[in-house]
């Protein structure tokens, strides 16, 4: 905090309306007692009635009967590519960078969904709806005719804001599901990274909020790639090359992680963090228990939340993202349970406080 | 206006609704609009209520004719509005509309798909034939390069073209070709991939299309490219086509030699007058639909928001399943009942039931809503009151006092002939044509709120007007309609020499003959003062500002203490009327008191200075400030100082300091005791008493310092209305010299052209800084002084407004977003 940082000072000016607008919209973010209203419902049409009661409006309301989950999935999604769109469109300089990062890491799902969609030869049109809009840009649809990285690169990529991102996993050999998963998690590392040294750059209270939250994000990546390496066939040397260092895990946690083999190892590596150690705490895949995967997501929750704690930064607009990411989530987890008629585990979603 | 005094006297009654006749009565009340239903099942789910599937398929009504509006816009077929509002249909009457609703919506999509199926061939075989037109000049391009093979051999390769160089090494037809439309900002991207992906190995021309196409789904206007791929080999192929289809780019086929082209757009151009033949006729059947909606859909749509407002309404009610009756708790006004009764047996009639719906009144404890009955005339000044904070039930309601009492304050600070005059003329034109404006509502917020306070605009106006020929000011000129009381010949030695000579002279009031008592014809031969408002005189008088500050100054300091003084009497209304006696003597009557001994004092030695002082005496005349401050350090006023108004002052203001002080304590005492006194009745135990003793005490304390702090403060609060006079004054003044008096002072030819031209400078700033922004500015402080100054006194405003249940309401809010 020491350093006094001139950006500050105009920060109202360039952004303060946004961010106005960001805190309003995260009111409109369903509370405990609107979830505790959701999981009664019995049908769909009653979710829609009672979403209609929160910030969601009338969202739903051209949709004709009967509603179904992926209508309700859609429409979400749509709300929050609209919001966003419209705070992107009115970002000035640095957020527009930022929230451009934001976009990032849509774009790489988008590709390596299309790339692995293309692989197992699915339709083009099929896989397009699947893709999230956030994350569309012009030479998208198009990575279906690379058959090697190079390829990928040197005719589609160059010219896309992935391109830095994507030096490290150049190479000449056909694209194959193993190496599809490397090149998601070399480019998400790199993509990580860049965020990082972006944030810790801008300094000032961004970096306070976003390298927090960037941190854990790497940890988190470590932390699963690790687990699900195991009776795989990548070498612990290559896995190690996965990991995003800029966590709170590197440089030494990183060292330990990549000469793990099983999950009580990284369990005991986590133990020596104070932060991780609770989320390994009781986990398990008994019923009544939760999943490692939820815990994480609960940590991102509380941290996201925090993020709107501290004015004058660029964090909130990304928790923001991700929070509303995980209320669709939770919204469609109990959409689908209530369509299934599968109420025992309607409670699993992960609340917003 | 009786009315207006307090809010309307209410009750809380319940409603015994056989189920078959209840939807009938609701709609009744719903036209009626006079009760406001209660919430009776408050922690049932909103999905879990008995009549939600009735408020679903209304949903889906509403959606469906949603639907049919939004074509009837995309088509510009205005929407018939004969003001008709129809009752709401029964129940069954729903399941005629939901078919109903349910054909047009499938005919309409019937249309719609057949129209975007149709729209697109036709876009297709344009693009196609616009390919034919385009390509024709590549090809042309290529053959001639193609029938010189030999030049192309023998001159320069780099001055040749890729195609050129390729066809004269092989034979042209090796060379494959696709050709398609493009999006037009797709293209450098698409060229760029295309390069990239190919290695170079591809040729690409483009060329844009002068005429932009509609997008067949969305409607929207694209602009599109023609591009022709020249490559060699299968593999190139397959991948340019994936690239294209990667770039939504629709390929068509082309085929090489002309007569081919020809023959092929031929046919186009016969299939693309079938096509428009087909279109218009599919056009003319969706405006014959769409016409049908479009008489009705208004009339639909209130039927659907009546029938979905009613349910909602009934699911507020109580089901009692074993006598079939819905339970219905209202709050309606206590005089209307007859009316609601009225309503009732016409809906229990028209549904045909047998069994009478029972309406009757319940004592509550609650505190019932606050209904003011209001007009147009008395709404805007209600809606000012009411912004503030809703008055408690029938507690006495401000409004009909701020009708009067507002404008005049505004006027007071905003005090100019002409420009109250404007107001005047503006606020006149919204009234006289109030109801084509009514009628046609518009979006501009700020219109439909200077509509909504037109009468308060026309009142303030006339108040402006009068205020303005109080101060003898009209665009900050003077009028002299009566005649000066003064008379500067009247000195002596003031000759026409002397006078021509001398920029400004001193008159003495002093000196007879000068002011008042000339007999003279000329300026006032009455010998009276001027008879009313300020005299001319003070237009050119270097001391006005001077002069008139210190009048305007008292002006205020009086008018502040008539409405304080009528706030406390009205206080003293809701304490008779609420039978609260104890707050009367030991509350009300110390507040008058002291408000009287101090600022009723000052307001006295006032008056009484302008009564009794007069020029002759004038320059040892008291200073009431002095004395007043004196007065509260216990000095007595004195010759010396210049403080002693009239002989036996100090008496006179030793007695008031005396009644002031008891008065103070009397109010803390007093309240305490009565406080007490109502504690010993009640039988709560002495340890709780006594807690809540200590603490009566201390609010009280605060509470009587905190009034008197506020009679000094508010009384100088009602400064502003001098200051903003003041302030307006000079502005216009200043706007006057400035602008228009520039244009006048300009001699010959010039001074008519530059006259003209300044007057519209002169105009505009007028109405933008002097009309709008100083009205807007008088307009705030007048409302601070209503709601603070005024209100404080006797307005605790702790009610909540009553909304009754009401299709007007509701179709108005609606039918217009």
């Amino acid at each position: 905090m020491g350093s006094f940082d001139l950006s500050e000072i105009f920060y109202n000016v360039d952004s303060g309306y946004l961010e106005g607008l960001i805190r309003g919209f995260k009111n409109g973010i369903l509370r405990q007692e609107d979830y505790r209203h959701l999981t009664q419902c019995d049908t769909l049409e009653d979710l829609k009635l009672h979403l209609q009661g929160t910030d969601y409006g009338n969202f739903l309301a051209n949709e004709p009967s009967p509603l179904t989950v992926s209508v309700i999935d859609d429409k979400l999604r749509e709300k929050l590519v609209a919001e966003f769109e419209y705070i992107r469109n009115h970002s000035y300089k640095e957020l527009g960078v930022f929230l451009d990062f934001i976009k990032y890491s849509y774009m790489i799902d988008n590709i390596i969904l299309l790339i692995t969609g293309t692989l197992h030869q699915r339709q083009l049109s099929e896989l397009l709806t699947k893709c999230h809009p956030l994350g569309t840009f012009d030479q998208m649809e198009t990575v279906t005719i690379a058959t090697n990285t190079a390829d990928l690169y040197n005719a589609i990529l160059v010219d896309s804001p992935l391109a830095p991102f994507f030096k490290e996993c150049i190479s000449e050999e056909d694209l194959n599901e193993m190496n599809i998963e490397i090149i998601r998690n070399t480019l998400y590392k790199a993509y990580l990274e860049a965020f990082y040294d972006w944030c810790k750059e801008k300094g000032g209270a961004t970096a306070d909020v976003m390298c927090e939250i960037l941190a854990f994000e790497a940890d988190r990546r470590s932390i699963i790639i690790t687990i699900n390496s195991f009776g795989t066939e990548l070498t612990k040397e290559d896995r190690a090359k996965l990991y995003p260092r800029r966590g709170k895990l590197y440089p030494d946690g990183l060292i330990e992680l990549a000469r793990a083999d099983d999950y009580e190892t990284v369990k005991r590596i986590a133990e020596y963090y104070a932060d991780y150690r609770p989320l390994f705490d009781g986990t398990g895949n008994g019923p009544g228990d939760k999943t490692l995967e939820d815990k994480f997501f609960e940590h991102e929750v509380t941290l996201n939340v925090n993020s709107f704690m501290q004015q004058f930064q660029y964090g909130v607009f990304y928790s923001y993202v991700k929070l509303k990411e995980q209320e669709c989530r939770n919204v469609i987890w109990i959409a689908e349970c209530i369509a299934q008629r599968h109420r025992a585990k309607i409670e699993s979603y992960i609340p917003i406080m | 206006m009786g009315h207006l005094f307090r809010s309307e006297e209410m009750c809380l009654t319940q409603l015994y609704l056989q189920s078959e006749a209840a939807f009938a009565c609701v709609s009744e009340l719903g036209e009626l609009g006079l009760a406001q239903f209660r919430d009776l099942n408050p922690n049932v789910n909103a999905f879990q209520r008995k009549f939600v599937n009735e408020v679903r398929r209304c949903d889906e009504m509403e959606r469906k004719l949603r639907f049919l509006e939004r074509e009837l816009k995309k088509d510009n077929i205005p929407v018939d509005d004969d003001g008709d509002v129809p009752f709401a249909p029964l129940p069954r009457e729903m399941i005629d509309l939901e078919g109903k609703f349910e054909k047009l919506e499938k005919d309409m999509k019937e249309v719609n798909s057949n129209e975007e199926t149709l729209k697109r061939n036709f876009l297709e075989l344009t693009e196609l034939r616009y390919i034919l037109r385009k390509t024709q000049s590549f090809f042309e391009e290529a053959a001639m390069f193609h029938e010189q093979p030999e030049y192309g051999h023998g001159g320069d390769e780099s001055t040749q073209s890729l195609l050129g160089s390729e066809a004269s090494r092989g034979p042209f037809t090796k060379l494959g070709f696709v050709t398609g439309v493009i999006l037009r900002e797709k293209m450098p991207a698409f060229e760029r991939v295309l390069w990239r992906a190919c290695r170079g190995n591809v040729f690409l021309r483009y060329v844009e299309i002068e005429e932009s196409f509609k997008d067949p789904h969305t409607g929207d206007t694209v602009n599109k490219c023609v591009f022709i791929i020249f490559f060699q080999g299968e593999q190139l192929k397959n991948r340019v086509k994936k690239i294209c289809e990667g770039f939504h780019a629709t390929l068509y086929p082309c085929p090489e030699s002309p007569q081919e082209r020809r023959e092929i757009a031929i046919g186009v151009m016969t299939r693309i007058e079938d096509l428009q033949t087909v279109l218009s006729q599919t056009d003319d059947h969706r405006r014959l639909v769409l016409s049908q909606v479009a008489r009705d859909i208004r009339i639909w749509l209130i039927k659907v928001r009546k029938i979905k407002a009613i349910y909602d309404t009934l699911n507020l009610f109580n089901v009692n399943i074993a006598e079939k009756c819905l339970i219905a708790e209202c709050w309606c006004p206590a005089a209307d009942l007859d009316k609601i009764r009225m309503s009732l047996r016409r809906g229990t009639e028209s549904s045909g039931s047998s069994v009478p719906s029972i309406l009757q009144v319940m004592k509550t404890e609650e505190s019932p809503p606050t209904y003011n009955r209001t007009n147009d005339f008395t709404s805007a000044f209600q809606a000012l009151i009411d912004a503030f904070g809703v008055a408690s039930y029938r507690e006495v309601n401000p409004s009909p006092f701020t009708i009067i009492t507002f404008p005049f304050l505004f006027a007071v600070m905003f005090g100019d002939l002409g420009h109250g005059l404007i107001m005047f003329v503006f606020g006149f034109y919204l009234v006289w044509n109030q109801q084509k404006f009514l009628r046609n509502k518009s979006n501009n917020e700020i219109w439909e709120m200077m509509l909504g306070g037109r009468y308060l605009i026309l009142l303030m106006g006339i108040f402006s007007m009068y205020t303005g020929f109080l101060y003898n000011e009209c665009f900050s000129r003077s009028l002299n309609v009566f005649g000066s009381a003064w008379n500067v010949s009247n000195n002596p030695g003031w000759d026409k020499d002397y006078l021509r000579n001398h920029e400004s002279l001193l008159v003495d009031p002093a000196k007879p003959g000068v002011f008042r008592g000339s007999d003279l014809p000329y300026p006032n031969s009455t010998g009276n003062p001027y008879p009313y408002g300020m005299d001319p005189i003070w237009q050119s008088a270097s001391n006005k500002i001077t002069f008139l500050n210190s009048y305007k100054m008292k002006g205020a300091v009086i008018m502040g203490l008539c409405q304080m003084l009528f706030g406390l009497s009205l206080a003293l209304y809701n304490h008779l009327y609420f039978k609260n006696y104890t707050s009367l003597l030991c509350e009300w009557v110390p507040k008058v008191v002291f408000l009287l001994c101090v600022i009723g004092y000052l307001c006295f030695l006032i008056l009484y200075k302008w009564a009794v002082w007069n020029a002759a005496d004038s320059f040892h005349a008291p200073s009431l400030m002095i004395g007043l401050i004196n007065m509260f350090m216990f000095k007595a006023p004195s010759l010396k100082e210049q403080t002693l108004v009239f002989q036996g002052h100090a008496t006179f203001q030793k007695v008031l300091q005396i009644v002031n002080d008891s008065g103070d304590d009397e109010e803390i005492l007093h309240h305490n005791e009565a406080i007490m006194d109502s504690d010993s009745d009640s039988d709560s135990s002495k340890q709780e008493e006594e807690f809540e003793m200590g603490q009566f005490m201390i609010i009280q304390v605060i509470h009587t310092i905190e009034y008197c702090l506020n009679c000094i403060s508010h009384t100088a609060s009602y400064l502003r209305l001098w200051a903003l006079s003041l302030a307006h004054a000079e502005l216009s003044e200043v706007l006057w010299t400035m602008v228009m008096h520039s244009g006048l002072a300009m001699p010959g030819t010039l001074g008519i052209i530059g006259s003209f031209i300044v007057f519209w400078g002169f105009s505009a700033l007028t109405v933008g800084i002097l009309l709008v922004m100083e009205g807007l500015s008088a307009f705030l402080h007048a409302l601070r002084l209503h709601w603070v100054e005024f209100q404080s006194k006797f307005y605790s405003g702790e009610g909540y407004i009553f909304s009754p249940f009401s299709f007007d309401a509701i179709i108005h809010d609606k039918v217009e977003e």
